[in-house]
């Protein structure tokens, strides 16, 4: 598959490589090994982001590694460390999940199913983006250059029986507000195509309250006019660039409050009673109660997206300044024994670690994912998930733990400027 | 009301629906067929002068619109491309109900209605892809005045079918001493509250927040000689138009009818949320769009009358009136969901 994706601003040459080189990309070059001095990190951390500012602190005296001493009968190797874990009502052989890409140009036909057939092959789980069925139809017959909902589902499906993972990972499928219209889970829910996933128990419907980056604002997805037309009786648009072929396409982010919010999660557990329900919110000031109110409504899991998330293309302005940062949501959320999935920005196995100490039962790969099944649809994902699955292990035994749900936020040193996570008893 | 369990439950409990018949023809011209849609016709007849004897208009449905109800669980809407635009088949014409009280004050359709369920249901014994409701509506109406009508439309529906249709009762085999007994004394009322407990008491793991399920509902249908109404589902179980109950805010003013003998649901009413800002929010906390409502919002804007109703699915109806196993047996042609049939 050819390199066809940038990501600016993104650690992209990075993610890239362990596209290529799997585990052996947790390390400097080997050209180096003996020679260079490897010690400074090639680009320093982003000084707004408290998660770049966190540090993993192993402590000297271990007693979980005692205990693991004890049950081993030998001294305990990173390679003891579990990963394994339950990710929104599915078992999953990683901490890691592929998080939504949507119906922007980037996730075209060949990414979309590439990183569904690498997510079945390593037993983590799938969300599928909004606005795929609306804008890229659902068996894509009509739409030949596109990804259809169907061909993504297959592909992962097939995937991962053939890999032995039958008992491992979901498909997740967001709606939001105005892909409403196109009854996008009443479709899948009542397609004979679904059965073999709900019979499973792995299926899950994600309702998309908000994204990373563009908290607050809907959707944004640049069409030429033709493909505007099409969809003109759905979407608004918006002439912003000139008289030329392009054109804006808007979407409402939908109203939300408190009560608006719980209605629909009750409404879609009353609704679709063998599929798992999953949250997606923005990084709102009020995330922790938002966070709060889905739980207490049933929701099996939420996503906490920060503001350095997105694979979407959002205004500038929005990237740059608008938005929690993700230690600031994780923080502000506090570790409370529900299911709370992070995403934004994760690449690699510290920021990673640091999410799940913070409280997240695991971290999603959206631009990461992107990219590695870019650098190669056969096995870039699943490389950059062994680099990952590679420091995951070791940076959890060094603070002396071997279950991936045993991080907490003493295995972290905070920025003296962030509060840190307060435990919470949800009812 | 006594819930019985599973095990003590009636003769239309039971786990493996009957398949549909080898051809089209075949079924239609069963002794069996032909018996029940005898009694159908039968009890057509008897819906129609009943209510026109309580003054209704009876109106010819609508069968397509930019929308229609949303408020059905898990099933798919069928579309239509009209012209260009995205249209429904109707699913139930319960907006288009609310509007035509502008005209008048009480009206009742024989609605056929298509809902593309879950594949779950084909096995509940009491889905149909393609159906019909007895549609009533009532301007300015109550729920209890629209459980009231419902309840004395059933008594007086039946009790025709049990004076004029022995020959075919007898031919279905059906026990007219409990269908009597059924309809002759006041039907039972419990609250969705005190359902969802009796049927936890009883191990079944009812969602106290949820619609009761296709298994509880048969538990407390099994466990019932007679007729009974379930009211007060909460907020989050129904579509938009349920009118909340503004005393008790989560609990809608709304109402099941259930047959017993474990025939299940029959009916589903409501008193009818009407304020325009109501409906919007409302919309929104069911997940839905409210600019695809527009003609129904506009409207809404410059009023809508007050009201209750129901729908009573007629095929529904027929079986239990029949005794018949499966709801398909009392449809000429039958669709199930996700099955290929003529």
């Amino acid at each position: 598959m050819s390199a066809v994706l940038s990501a600016a601003g993104f650690p992209e040459a990075e993610v890239r490589r362990r596209a290529r080189l799997g585990a052996a990309a947790a390390f400097p070059d080997l050209s180096v090994y003996g020679t260079g001095l490897v010690g400074a990190q090639p680009a320093g951390p982003d000084l707004g982001d408290p998660l770049e500012r966190t540090r993993i602190v192993p402590p000297v005296f271990m007693p979980e590694r005692l205990e693991k001493l004890i049950e081993l009968a030998r001294e305990p190797l990173y390679t003891d460390v579990e990963l394994d874990t339950v990710i929104g009502g599915f078992a999953s052989r990683l901490p890691l999940y592929v998080s939504a890409f949507g119906s922007t140009q980037v996730a075209s036909r060949d990414l979309g199913e590439a990183a569904g057939a690498q997510a079945g092959r390593l037993g983590i789980p799938m969300v599928i983006g909004e606005n795929v069925v609306p804008v890229n139809g659902y068996r894509g017959a009509s739409e030949a250059e596109v990804s259809s909902m169907a061909g993504r589902i297959t592909a992962y499906t097939e995937a991962a029986a053939a890999s032995g993972n039958e008992e491992y990972g979901g498909v997740v499928v967001q709606q939001s507000t105005e892909d409403a219209d196109a009854e996008v889970w009443n479709l899948l829910y009542s397609d004979p195509v679904s059965q073999p996933l709900l019979d499973a128990g792995k299926l899950a419907f994600e309702l998309k309250v908000g994204q990373g980056a563009k908290p607050g604002l809907g959707g944004l997805t640049v069409l030429d006019r033709e493909a505007a037309g099409r969809v003109a009786e759905q979407y608004a648009t918006q002439e912003v660039f000139g008289a030329g072929d392009r054109v804006l396409r808007l979407s409402s982010p939908g109203t939300f409050t408190e009560e608006i919010l719980r209605q629909q999660i009750r409404l879609m557990r009353n609704n679709f009673p063998r599929v798992r329900v999953w949250v997606k919110l923005h990084p709102g000031r009020d995330v922790a109660h938002a966070a709060a109110t889905a739980w207490a409504s049933g929701a099996d899991a939420v996503t906490v997206d920060g503001a350095e998330a997105g694979t979407a293309w959002a205004p500038s302005g929005f990237l740059a300044q608008v938005g929690l940062p993700l230690g600031e949501c994780l923080t502000r959320i506090g570790r409370t024994g529900r299911c709370l999935l992070a995403s934004g920005r994760v690449w690699e196995g510290t920021r990673a670690v640091k999410a799940l100490a913070l409280g997240a039962r695991a971290v999603g790969l959206g631009r990461a994912a992107l990219l590695a099944v870019d650098e190669d649809g056969d096995a870039g994902l699943l490389r950059l998930a062994e680099s990952m699955a590679l420091e995951l292990r070791m940076l959890i035994s060094a603070v002396g733990k071997y279950r991936v749900d045993a991080l907490s936020a003493e295995d972290l040193l905070l920025p003296a400027d962030v509060r840190p996570p307060l435990a919470h008893v949800l009812h | 009301m006594t819930v019985l369990t599973a095990e003590s439950a009636g003769p239309a409990t039971l786990q493996a629906p009957p398949p549909l018949p080898a051809s089209l023809d075949a079924h239609l011209t069963a002794a069996e067929t032909r018996a029940t849609l005898r009694v159908q016709n039968r009890m057509l007849t008897a819906v129609r002068a009943f209510l026109a004897g309580q003054g209704f208009q009876e109106l010819l449905p609508p069968l397509i619109g930019p929308v229609t109800d949303p408020g059905i669980r898990g099933s798919k809407q069928v579309d239509v491309d009209f012209y260009g635009h995205k249209y429904k088949l109707m699913t139930s014409a319960i907006l288009y109900k609310q509007a035509t009280l502008a005209a008048f004050d009480k009206i009742f359709y024989i609605a056929p209605n298509v809902r593309l369920e879950p594949l779950e249901t084909a096995v509940t014994h009491r889905h149909l892809a393609e159906f019909h409701q007895i549609d009533v509506e009532i301007r300015d109406a109550r729920r209890e005045d629209a459980m009231a009508l419902a309840e004395a439309l059933v008594s007086h529906t039946v009790a025709e079918v049990l004076r004029d249709m022995p020959a075919e009762l007898e031919l279905l085999g059906r026990d007219e001493d409990a269908l009597r007994e059924a309809v002759t004394s006041a039907f039972g009322r419990t609250s969705h509250e005190q359902a969802t407990a009796g049927l936890v008491e009883l191990g079944h793991p009812q969602d106290p927040g949820a619609e009761i399920d296709w298994r509880g509902e048969e538990i407390l249908s099994a466990g019932s000689r007679r007729p009974f109404f379930v009211v007060d589902y909460p907020k989050g179980s129904r579509g938009f138009y349920d009118r909340e109950d503004t005393q008790r805010p989560g609990v809608l003013r709304n109402f099941d009818l259930i047959a017993p003998e474990g025939y299940g649901e029959l009916a589903s009413g409501s008193e009818r949320e009407h304020d325009y800002a109501t409906l919007v929010t409302r919309m929104r906390e069911t997940g839905e769009n409210p600019a695809k409502y527009g003609w129904y919002l506009d409207l809404a804007r410059r009023g809508i009358p007050a009201s209750s109703g129901f729908g009573i699915g007629l095929e529904r109806f027929t079986r239990y009136v029949t005794g018949r196993t499966a709801v398909w047996q009392a449809s000429a042609y039958p669709k199930l969901p996700g099955v290929v049939s003529a």
